[in-house]
């Protein structure tokens, strides 16, 4: 066998999950490289065993201390230079688990063979997910995202460097535009949330580095190098304006500003989402809240058609009015019983009313009754196909309200629309959300997600620094299992378990633009590089005229570094200004 | 004469390290001998001085070292039926032994330093005085049947072990010339050639040296023999002549060592006597600037100095090479005919 890269070797055991590999002289195996081996059984044929050189070794033979080094390269003492390179296995084919025997020979697994060893000839709708170590595509199985088998993605990584939101992206591109999703693709749908500045702001424009040699990357995957086409935007309005314009800086067109109305919140019982650990049972106040909600609910009648209400006879056209009004209610022994509920004492009601008073400030610009009416406020996923919801402007609390309030409404949306279509989900620092500890409405939601969407067609798209501070819950049903970098401290924590041990080592340097796709098919995660974005990911990246009305670049709260070249692409760096994830 | 019978064969229980159950002691082949002596070869005997290494030798591109091993596998009883009315039971010894034999080319050129094990030769052997002995299948290469005639003078151990010996020195001969003729003409121009031991049936070789780490024997008169333990490190004594009926120009050198006995360090170099005197010298002050800088240390090797490092890696590389012991073992157990 000519195309031999080495011979199993028998002085390690070789078991039919792992083996080791003697390199030969003048070959080479690399980590994530594709091997196969064949063993001759009778009465059974071939058995092909195929798996990924997960660590490499190389060594002195005939050293017996570490300073024969000086002597074998003072050509003083006879020694070999000899690699051996670990073999976890992917597949046995058929399955007769039999150890490969020493002495086979093992060759780089190529073209037909390789996508066998990689399952990729048992997968009926294959999502590129971006090139393996050498250089050939490496593919998702669709039905693992979509919720035919599994569903929900999580990707973990440290901030800055893992490029977590940018693989995030780009996997929504290669789902949507790599034909996979046949005619459920068009009504498929996938809603964003941006915590990190306006970078998410500029999906459907033209990158700037798009260029040649970036066309024929994504050609090489069968996808084309273009922005995101239908893309709606939401922003938060812009504090004490009167007209309710969106709180953006860098994009002045096509953002939309989003809201509640006051008449919105009573009626639809949007109070729990205001507090971070309302379900939790050790606190009394959790039941005050209930009570206010019902009372808002019942007692709030729309005032006019901007959003206001009418409480008991006083029209409330501001969050703080509300506030204030329900403070007042619960402050009076004689209100306090029937807003707060039996039996509640003074002491129980001003710790809900330290808690209310406290997200005055961060949520007083969403909830508003004094904006005048407008079509394009609400958030919804109805009218294109990727929606963006900014939520960087917004303190943490309004940012948790948010996003409590529109997954459970997209989540009531496809309960009643049924599952003919998918709706992805992709929220950064799921942590916040979704924390181990504790409970509150926003995390039910996504567990609700988590647990059910995949019947439901809701599939998550998780990202966090850390997976080990989000529920488990969520993180166990994810079938997709992404890592950028990590922290060293973090890869050592059990919820990284899948990845073996050179891997968990390889992900604490791993560079932006790779990263470690586990998937259930699978069972040694696969290295992957994924191409740089066709779409701009900050201002300075769009085409300039791109952009109609596009602000100076001077008075852009974005990036005021210059273009850099258009022949510098990832995986090579991020410069160190704000990085686009 | 083709046997056909099946040789039949018993395998002593006893791990051969140990010796036979019943046999004398064996003996090393190397007894001493009261050789004829001429010291007067470099300078004459009563201006002997130590002689310091002479600056400005120039250090081979080419080393090569040959070396061999040998280890007995194990001791087997051979049926003889038709000697049965004989002295020895109708039984004889035969020594199943693995030998090899190869060399370490050490190559200091400007492209760098190499040491590396070439054309190393692995034999198996069945020596035996029996008659009927015929060849044994092993894993990794068959024991060829070696007849050797009894000879009553020699106990009988000690002559298979000679014949063994022989064997071996006649394969060092092999890889030796095998391994000179593999190197490209340029570099067999200078090369030199270390044989470890004495040159024993290797003199014809040219550029060669042999090279013996233990002393058996006195050769020098006592006030020669004082200035042996005098030599500084780097240092050798002047060139002498020796022998009977072979003879040898040889000297003493001492190698590098920090400490120990007198003769701590002391290794002889021999060279053909068929060289002209001053060959001989030449040959001695090129062994002062070569095997110096092979010497090993005492923290790595127990025979340090005098076990050089390309020796000590060729002995380790031709041990594993001779196979497993248990398995061949094993192997000649399992195998024989009932």
């Amino acid at each position: 066998m000519s195309d031999a890269v080495g011979l199993v070797v028998g002085t390690e055991d070789s078991t039919p999950l792992k083996f080791h590999v003697a390199v030969a002289p003048d070959a080479y195996l690399q980590l994530d490289d594709v091997v196969v081996t064949q063993r001759l059984i009778p009465g059974v044929g071939p058995v092909m065993t195929s798996g990924i050189v997960t660590e490499v070794r190389s060594r002195h033979e005939g050293a017996s201390f570490g300073s024969d080094v000086f002597l074998i390269a003072d050509g003083v003492l006879p020694a070999q230079v000899q690699e051996i390179a670990e073999i976890t296995t992917t597949r046995v084919d058929p399955e007769v688990y039999v150890p490969p025997r020493p002495g086979e020979p093992v060759r780089r697994a190529q073209g037909e063979e390789r996508a066998r060893a990689l399952y990729f000839d048992q997968m009926d709708k294959k999502v590129p997910v971006g090139l393996g170590r050498d250089g050939q595509p490496v593919y998702l199985n669709l039905e693992f995202l979509n919720g035919v088998r599994g569903a929900h993605v999580s990707i973990s990584g440290i901030s800055g460097v893992a490029t977590k939101t940018s693989f995030a992206l780009w996997l929504m591109h290669s789902i949507f535009r790599s034909g996979v999703l046949g005619g459920g693709g068009r009504n498929s749908k996938a809603l964003v949330f941006s915590v990190k500045g306006e970078d998410l702001l500029f999906l459907d424009k033209t990158n700037v580095r798009l260029d040649d040699d970036l066309r024929a990357d994504y050609a090489g995957l069968g996808l084309p190098a273009v922005p995101f086409e239908s893309v709606g935007f939401f922003a938060p309005p812009t504090p004490q304006d009167p007209t309710g314009r969106p709180h953006v800086t860098g994009r002045t067109s096509g953002v939309c500003a989003f809201w509640w109305t006051l008449a919105e919140f009573c009626a639809d019982g949007l109070l729990p989402y205001v507090f971070a650990d309302v379900e939790d049972e050790r606190n009394q106040y959790t039941m005050v809240v209930h009570n206010v909600a019902t009372r808002l609910k019942f007692e709030a009648q729309a005032a006019g058609v901007d959003g206001a209400v009418t409480i008991e006879g006083k029209t409330v056209r501001t969050y703080e009015a509300l506030v204030d009004f329900v403070v007042e209610k619960l402050s009076d022994d004689s209100t306090r019983g029937t807003w707060a509920g039996p039996a509640i004492g003074q002491g129980t009601a001003n710790a809900f009313i330290r808690r209310l008073i406290s997200s005055v400030r961060p949520l007083r610009e969403i909830l508003r009754g004094d904006l005048q009416k407008s079509d394009e406020r609400v958030v919804s996923t109805e009218g294109q196909q990727i929606t963006v919801v900014d939520l960087h402007n917004l303190q943490e609390r309004g940012q948790r309200f948010v996003v409590g309030v529109v997954l459970a409404a997209e989540t009531r949306r496809k309960e009643a629309s049924g599952t003919g279509s998918l709706l992805f989900t992709m929220i950064d620092e799921l942590n916040k959300y979704a924390p181990r500890e504790g409970n509150s409405p926003i995390k039910d939601t996504l567990l609700d997600i988590a647990e059910r969407g995949r019947s439901l067609g809701i599939i998550l798209i998780g990202a966090q620094q850390t997976a080990s501070e989000v529920e488990r819950r969520i993180i166990s049903n994810s079938s997709i299992k992404v890592v950028g970098r990590l922290d060293p401290a973090e890869a050592s924590r059990p919820e990284y378990g899948f990845l073996p041990p050179s891997q968990r080592q390889r992900a604490t340097l791993a560079k932006p633009g790779t990263m470690f796709v586990t998937q259930p098919e699978i069972p040694v995660p696969l290295a992957v590089e994924f191409p740089f974005p066709a779409w701009a990911t900050r201002l300075s990246e769009c085409i300039p005229g791109d952009l109609v009305a596009l602000p100076a670049p001077a008075s852009g709260g974005t990036s005021t570094a210059p273009a850099p070249s258009v022949f510098t692409r990832l995986p090579p760096t991020f410069e160190d200004d704000e990085p686009p994830f | 004469m083709t046997i056909t019978v099946p040789m039949t064969y018993s395998v002593e229980a006893w791990d051969p390290s140990y010796g036979t159950t019943f046999a004398t002691e064996e003996q090393d082949g190397l007894a001493g001998s009261e050789a004829e002596l001429e010291v007067d070869i470099e300078v004459p005997a009563d201006r002997w001085r130590a002689v310091s290494p002479r600056p400005g030798v120039k250090h081979p591109q080419t080393v090569l070292f040959v070396d061999g091993v040998r280890r007995v596998d194990a001791r087997i009883w051979i049926s003889q039926p038709e000697r049965v009315d004989d002295l020895d039971d109708g039984v004889a010894l035969g020594l199943c032994a693995s030998y090899a034999s190869g060399v370490t080319l050490c190559q200091h050129t400007a492209a760098g330093n190499t040491a590396r094990v070439v054309g190393s030769q692995i034999r198996r052997g069945l020596f035996t005085t029996a008659v009927t002995a015929s060849t044994i299948d092993a894993p990794g290469g068959n024991y060829h049947a070696h007849i050797t005639d009894a000879d009553p003078a020699t106990p009988l151990p000690q002559l298979l072990s000679a014949e063994l010996q022989q064997r071996l020195a006649d394969l060092e001969v092999v890889t030796a010339v095998a391994a000179r003729d593999q190197l490209a003409p340029s570099q067999q121009e200078g090369d030199l050639l270390v044989v470890d031991g004495p040159l024993r049936g290797r003199q014809h070789l040219p550029r060669t040296l042999g090279y013996i780490k233990t002393h058996h024997s006195r050769y020098l008169e006592v006030e020669q023999n004082r200035l042996v333990a005098q030599l500084e490190p780097g240092q050798r004594t002047p060139v002498f002549r020796m022998g009977t009926n072979w003879k040898r120009f040889s000297w003493y050198l001492r190698l590098p060592y920090r400490e120990g006995a007198p003769w701590a360090g002391i290794v002889r170099v021999e060279c053909s006597a068929d060289l002209a005197a001053a060959e001989a010298v030449e040959l001695a002050y090129l062994s002062q600037a070569v095997l110096v800088r092979y010497a090993s240390s005492e923290i790595k090797d127990p025979r340090a100095p005098q076990n050089l490092y390309p020796i000590a890696g060729l002995e380790k590389e031709l041990r594993r090479r001779l196979g497993n012991p248990q398995i061949l073992h094993r192997s000649l157990r399992t195998r024989r005919p009932r």
